[in-house]
């Protein structure tokens, strides 16, 4: 993880917290109505909290949970932490309910086998990792949430990466928090603007210098329309599961947004 | 010295922002990299607020005055006596501190019982015997960097000082300078990657002389411009940056190559007005540095490069390597927040990804305002330092503290200038002599 840095602006009682990169993006809280001492809590909370959630979540750290099951889940089962153990089972459920889209392999969920008894994980073939790109975020920003909630912080504004957003509570002078989205093919165009109170707003899609990183995982193919899909959500969990499948996935979307609680779903498509 | 009104609370500041630093998170451990700031704590400050060091200056000129101007804000200090040979210096000094005694000859104040420390602030080739003198005398010694002229000069106040029981500082303010500490933290915890090189430059555009009256003061007052006096851009400037990259990278240069020409101020000088050279690493890495003052247009930057971003030390900024330019539209919350205005900002879009570059953004080292010297100054600029590393010299006139690796970084720096003029002379490379490693120094 790189420097985390914040500031207190006394005179408007918001605290700012910033890392420039975790789990592959970057962060930025806004707390408002809180006194600097809170603020410093709760953001020493938050930066331990992400720094945990990555040495669990993070493929790209060779010594993270996540890394040490992709190297060695094929050899033999591979004892997972409690929480390592819950998180997969989540995405289990998520798989099920997007009708098998949503898959941390990007290739075949059912090569993961799950050893109740001992609480560990193996894999039917060795070329098989898990990515949990289209889902730490989410756990991360329920985390946050909870964190937020024990320091009775009532209003907060959450940048995961522009592509996770979260409003809690409301901006100091609004009745919630109003962000726009822009065509990350043209970033002048807005293309839609929405007010988050207690939502998250999860973005998935393609973008000029990131193209092709959606896989569908049935055909295996890249996906590569200019497209973006914007979920909102109360479970941040629940967004990045919704906005990552309904991207990949070419039909049964209705299907698989019945499956879960209320969302406002809007897709762009762009012609340049 | 134009805000000498905030300056206590400057130096205050920068005790608080220490003992902040290590508070987060590792910052202890970080701190212990930078052992000579562990004294300088706000509850030292308090301990020794109904002491006084009683200091004397060596050398009122400029640089002299400058730290004059310094002590004054100092609580704990007393300036007691002024010694300089030329009289108009003196006078000068005189001026300001009515109450100080005068001396013509250090010696003679060296006898003076009332002083605790002195601060020397002579030409070069006159730091290794008033600091020898000085410490022989028992006296606690602040003296201007470089270290001494010579290799061996550097080498006699080395060994003295393991010998004293007092306290010895050479002026590196970069050491106790905001932007410095900090970024420096950012590069040992690792926010620019592995340090994989260093561009140290200073430009000006200026004759780096001063006017003389008569010319057989010549020698005297631009002691800067000749050998015997001076060992030119290196000892005068480069002496900080290398220290610099030194810190940076925990290493010491084994070898060095460059070229020193006259290639502008063709006046009678000796010391070279433009100097190019290459310093290497054992694990490779190079320093280059250039010093010119025929063109200013570059200014002075302490730049060290990383593998995944680059530290400007001197401007207070760092860039990242492979950062998108796309802001997360916090600065535009914040402001609209300071306007009372409730607006959307432009935040939402598919995943933000550091991994596609395409320009450098600029971040600040320091929160709030701080100062950046642009190099211009041939005397010294506010808070680059030089005033907190003073105060933590009165400090430990009181409390006899050594100032941990402090004289070791200078000596350390010091003899890399020295390597670059020989490097320079000679017309080769040249390797750092064994006979002058101290166990300090990592090769």
């Amino acid at each position: 993880m790189l420097e985390a840095t914040s500031r207190y602006i006394a005179e408007e009682k918001v605290f700012h917290g910033f890392i420039p990169r975790i789990m592959g993006t970057r962060f930025d809280i806004l707390l408002a109505g809180v006194s600097s001492a809170l603020g410093e809590s709760c953001w020493a909370l938050t930066v331990t909290e992400l720094q945990r959630l990555d040495k669990i979540l993070n493929r790209f750290d060779a010594t993270s949970e996540v890394s040490r099951l992709n190297g060695n889940a094929f050899k033999k089962p591979f004892a997972v932490s409690r929480e390592f153990w819950d998180i997969l089972n989540d995405c289990k459920k998520y798989h099920q309910m997007t009708s098998g889209i949503f898959d941390v392999t990007l290739k075949d969920f059912s090569l993961v086998k799950f050893h109740e008894e001992t609480k560990s994980v193996s894999f039917s073939i060795s070329d098989l990792s898990l990515d949990f790109g289209g889902y730490a975020k989410g756990y991360a920003l329920e985390k946050i949430k909870g964190i937020l909630k024990k320091q009775n912080i009532g209003h907060a504004f959450i940048n995961f990466g522009n592509s996770s957003i979260m409003g809690i509570g409301k901006h100091p002078y609004g009745n919630g928090w109003k962000v726009n989205i822009n065509n990350p093919f043209h970033p002048e165009k807005v293309l839609g603007e929405f007010t988050l109170k207690n939502a998250v707003l999860t973005t998935s899609g393609n973008t000029p210098d990131y193209t092709e990183h959606i896989i569908h995982p049935f055909s295996g193919k890249r996906n590569n329309e200019k497209k973006c899909i914007c979920v909102i959500t109360n479970n941040a969990c629940d967004g990045e599961v919704l906005s990552t499948s309904l991207i990949a996935s070419h039909q049964d979307k209705q299907k698989i947004i019945t499956k879960f609680e209320p969302a406002k779903i809007i897709e762009y498509k762009f012609v340049n | 010295m134009s805000n000498k009104n905030n300056k206590n609370t400057v130096d205050l500041s920068l005790r608080q922002f220490i003992k902040d630093l290590g508070c987060v998170t590792g910052g202890a451990a970080l701190l212990g990299t930078m052992p000579w700031l562990q004294s300088f704590t706000p509850a030292a400050a308090e301990e020794i607020k109904k002491e006084k060091a009683r200091v004397a200056l060596i050398g009122t000129g400029s640089r002299g005055l400058y730290h004059i101007h310094n002590l004054f804000l100092i609580p704990h200090a007393e300036i007691v006596a002024l010694c300089d040979d030329y009289a108009p210096n003196l006078k000068a000094a005189a001026e300001l501190v009515p109450k100080a005694r005068t001396y013509t000859d250090y010696r003679k104040l060296l006898e003076a019982k009332d002083i605790d420390g002195v601060i020397i602030s002579s030409p070069l080739n006159w730091h290794a015997p008033m600091v020898l003198d000085s410490l022989a005398a028992g006296k606690h010694v602040f003296c201007e960097k470089a270290m001494a002229d010579s290799f061996q000069a550097c080498k006699d106040i080395y060994d003295a000082y393991q010998e004293t029981d007092k306290v010895l500082y050479f002026c590196m303010q970069r050491m106790f300078d905001e932007k410095y500490i900090k970024g420096m933290q950012m590069i040992h915890s690792g926010l620019i990657g592995e340090v994989v090189g260093c561009r140290m430059h200073w430009f000006r555009n200026h004759n780096w002389r001063r006017p003389v009256p008569s010319p057989e003061l010549e020698r005297k007052i631009n002691w800067r411009l000749y050998w015997e006096s001076s060992q030119g851009l290196m000892t005068e400037l480069a002496s900080h940056q290398l220290e610099v990259c030194n810190w940076a990278t925990g290493l010491n240069p084994q070898s060095v190559m460059g070229m020193g020409d006259i290639v502008y101020w063709k006046d009678g000088r000796e010391v070279y007005d433009s100097v190019s050279l290459v310093y290497r690493y054992s694990n490779h890495v190079k320093i280059t540095y250039e010093s010119l003052i025929s063109n200013k247009f570059n200014g002075m930057e302490d730049e060290i490069l990383g593998k995944e971003g680059t530290m400007h030390l001197a401007s207070g900024v760092y860039y990242m390597e492979d950062e998108k330019i796309g802001k997360s539209g916090i600065e535009q919350l914040l402001n609209q927040i300071g306007n009372k205005v409730f607006t959307a900002i432009p935040a939402a879009g598919p995943s933000w990804r550091p991994e596609t570059r395409k320009e450098y953004q600029a971040h600040n080292i320091l929160k709030g305002k701080f100062d950046v010297n642009d190099g211009f100054s041939m005397i010294g600029v506010d808070n680059d330092g030089s005033d907190a590393i003073l105060d933590a010299f009165c400090q430990a006139c009181i409390t006899g503290e050594k100032g941990k690796d402090i004289v070791e970084e200078a000596y350390s720096a010091t003899t890399q200038c020295l390597l670059g003029n020989q490097a320079m002379a000679e017309r080769r490379e040249i390797f750092f002599p064994e006979e002058y490693k101290i166990p300090y120094m990592k090769f």
